[in-house]
Order: structure tokens, then sequence, then C-alpha cells
């Protein structure tokens, strides 16, 4: 397993070759075949996981960066990178607001790490994105939502006073960088395992809030 | 997450869920968020990701024991002393302590929120519960002057760097101009080579391997896909992640 893992890395090369000659025959087979197997990227995101699976033809992940100048996105998913390139004119746009400045180049109005979707086809190794779509934010209804005067009146109290359970919806690391006061951690892709940290009266009042309105 | 959540919540009986839908950016323009001295030490210093921190007590306070990387600056003086901190569209993450997490680190937080700092995180019970966790304390001067540099992005070169090797190009190194030909045409940086980075895909054959590479174009995007292009099949690549203007003689002049 280890070896096999060195092998899959590219940069490892001469560590492999060296245990090569030790192991024998089952990893020179391995290392033979390694090259003609592609590095397998991701297609999705780990976020994107929650709602969407993999899908061909289709990448989900943040959007990072867009050049008009050579028609080319920048898609990052987790760590991974990926560059597709796309036709200005025939490229279709969905849920992306339009660029004020210059209707024609919308994805300008993208911020980066905004959540999006690429459908795209694949030539010669080249990826061309047809197709980008912008997540759409959940409507909240409007009775449930909390305002910043809201949390700024509940927070003064304490959740005693206040008696509130205040829920910070993201993943562990992004809390830990810090928080609205009094908040606990409950991250949306652990909800199911979490659930005993949530009040036994089921009429206590309980807000959540993240990252905001992605 | 957050609707998500709620939405979970409420199939399991609970009837009183609401949603802060704005969430923590929109807290963060006019109020403090707060961490513990646990975060603080494992997702800012051990990670070593940039931020400001400030040591908000009496000078004579913190040199008896201070945490590392600390810049004094007591809680009076945050105020009259803005000119100090990085601009605030750099949007440098300012952690602040006091002696317990009191009023003097809310005092100085608030001075900065009102000022249009963001985001400003309060260390929950101060430098005393950094010192009962056990973790480490430095003694002596502290620093005066805040020091911020945003972390660079993988494959970033310095514009001190790029500056430096672009004025005299060593003959291992090739500047690679990836904006377009009718960009280059209006200049180029002496000895660069132009290879548009839409056409860097089939182009690749011309960029030498034995060389170091470091990309350019007119604002870092451009140069940021070509460095991944070029990254991925193996060459020793950077890029400049800066505006660049260059004129007709060559001469150049860089803006982040």
């Amino acid at each position: 397993m280890l070896l096999k893992r060195l092998i899959s890395i590219g940069s490892a090369t001469v560590m492999v070759l060296g245990l090569a000659i030790t192991v024998g025959q089952a990893v020179a087979q391995e290392k033979a075949a390694a090259p003609a197997a592609p590095q397998v990227k991701p297609t999705i995101a780990k976020l994107c996981t929650n709602c969407h699976q993999a899908e061909p033809g289709t990448l989900r992940g943040n959007f990072d960066s867009v050049a008009y100048k050579s028609q080319s996105i920048q898609i990052k998913i987790d760590d991974v990178t990926e560059i597709l390139k796309f036709d200005k004119e025939k490229l279709q746009l969905v849920n992306i607001p339009p660029f004020a400045e210059s209707p024609s180049e919308s994805l300008y109005s993208l911020k980066r790490g905004k959540e999006i979707r690429i459908a795209y086809t694949e030539k010669d190794g080249v990826k061309f994105a047809t197709l980008v779509s912008g997540k759409t934010s959940i409507k909240v209804a409007p009775e449930k939502l909390m305002t910043t005067a809201d949390m700024e009146k509940l927070i003064a109290m304490g959740p005693e006073k206040g008696k509130y359970l205040l829920i910070d919806a993201r993943p562990a690391p992004r809390f830990m960088e810090g928080s609205i006061p009094t908040a606990v951690n409950i991250p949306f892709a652990a909800f199911d395992k979490m659930t005993e940290k949530l009040p036994k009266d089921k009429n206590a009042l309980i807000i959540y809030y993240c990252a905001g309105v992605t | 997450m957050s609707p998500n959540s709620a939405g979970r919540a409420e199939k399991l009986g609970y009837t009183n869920v609401k949603v802060y839908h704005e969430g923590l950016p929109e807290w963060l323009k006019k109020n403090y968020a707060v961490l513990s001295t646990q975060f603080l030490k494992e997702a800012w210093v051990d990670k070593g990701i940039p931020h400001v921190l400030l040591d908000v007590r009496s000078a004579k306070d913190a040199e008896k024991g201070f945490i590392k990387g600390a810049v004094t600056l007591p809680a009076a003086a945050v105020e009259k002393s803005l000119a100090k901190f990085p601009p605030k569209d750099k949007k440098a993450p300012i952690m602040i302590y006091d002696a317990k997490g009191g009023d003097d680190a809310q005092k100085a937080a608030k001075a900065l929120i009102a000022a249009g700092y963001m985001p400003v995180d309060i260390v929950t019970g101060g430098f005393d519960a950094w010192k009962t966790a056990g973790y480490p304390v430095e003694t002596g001067k502290l620093a005066e002057n805040i020091v911020y540099v945003a972390k660079p992005r993988p494959g970033e070169i310095s514009i001190e760097d790029f500056t430096r090797i672009a004025m005299n190009t060593p003959s291992d190194v090739l500047i690679l101009d990836v904006r377009n030909q009718d960009e280059g045409n209006a200049g180029m940086i002496k000895g660069a080579k132009l290879i548009p980075d839409e056409e860097l895909d089939s182009r690749m054959a011309e960029v030498p391997k034995d060389k170091k590479v470091i990309a350019h174009c007119s604002t870092g995007t451009r140069a940021e896909m070509s460095y991944h292009k070029l990254k991925e099949k193996g060459y020793n690549v950077q890029f400049l992640a800066a505006n660049v203007e260059v004129d007709k003689d060559g001469k150049f002049t860089i803006t982040k």
C-alpha cells in the first residue's frame, strides 16, 4: 500500500527505484503500470458532496479566476487546480450575475471561492468548458431569519439569559479561526453524529449561521 | 450550510429554529469574533497563517510574558495608532489579547472595527488562559511595528525577487510573458519570451526544460494559469501575481 502511494506520486520516482530493487517483481510491475494510468484528479470538491455526486463531464468546486484574454477559467477542487478553456461566444452562463462594466464577460463578477459547476468536453487532454453555473443561494423563510441587530441583542444577553443555542455550521477548521461569541460548532457534515449537542427541549431557540449566503 | 442544518433540526422535531443567514461575514463588519487560546495556537500560530497578534496590556506587563509574534499596543493607544496597521483592504486577520479577555481587548477591538478593520478576533481568557494551558511564553521586548505579509499563492514569486531577476535575467532563467501578442507588441521585459497563455498547451515544446520559468501577464491571472499548466508538465516554474505594465523600451512597473 505504501509502495503504491509512493509510485502514484510522480516526484517520488527516485525513491521508488531504490525500493524496487529490494522488493522485486511485484513492485517492478506496478512501476511499469504507473505511467500508463494517468493521475486521477477529483471532479467534485468535498464540500459539494453534501448535496451532489460526481458526474462525468462535470466539475464542481470553487471559482478561482478567469482570463477572457486567453478564454480560460480556473477552478479549485479542494487542493487541485483545473484550468479549462472556453469560447466566449458560446459559453453558457447560469446564475452568474451580470458584470456591469462588460456584460459579455460576466464571469468577472464572480468572487474567488464562489461555488460553481462547470460542464465540459475534453479533447486531447484539454478540457473545454461549455457551461458555468453558480450555486444559487438557499432561500430561508422570512420568519426564520435573524438580522445582525437581533444577533447583537441576544449575544449581549448570553445564551442563558437570551435562552438560545447558537450553532456555527461551518467545518471545524473554519470555526477554529474565529466564531461569533457564544457559538458551538456543529459542522453540517457532522450533523447526524452530533445530535446529542442539541437541546433536550424541542421548543428551545436554536440559531444556525455559517459563512453567509453563498 | 446553515439553512440545510436548520432543515435537519426541524426534521428532528425542533420547533423554534432560526437562521442568521448573513452569517459571519456580516457579523464581522460591526462586531468582533472570538477564539480560544487553543484555537489561536492550532489554527494560526502553529500553522504559520499570517495574522496580526496584538498584546493590548501595558508594555510593562507584556514584557514579563507574552505570546510569540505579538506586537505591543496598549488598548488606549489603538485608536491613535491606526496608521500602524496594514491597509484595510488587505483584510489582515487581527487577533487581540489582554490579561484575561476583558475590557481592554474589547476596547481595542471596538476601536479597530469602528475604523473599518475586519476580521477582528478576541482571544478568550487572554494571556492568563494561554499561560494556564502551558503554551510557550516569551519574555523581554515585544515588537512595536506590525508586519503583515499575506500568504503567497502556491508558485507565487515575490515582487522583489521578480524585479531583481527581470532587471538582469540570469542565463538559467526564462521570463515567460503569457500575454497576447498585441499586448507584447506594445513592450516586453528584456529577454522575455512571449507565448500567450491560450497557446501554451500547443506550444509548450518551445519552453526550455532546463531553465527555471517565471511567468507574468498583465494582472497575474493568466500567469497563474500558465504556472499550473507548466507545473503539471514537470517544469520548474513560478509566477508573478501582480499587475505588470511594460513600455516600449522594456521598462516595467509592477503594482499589487
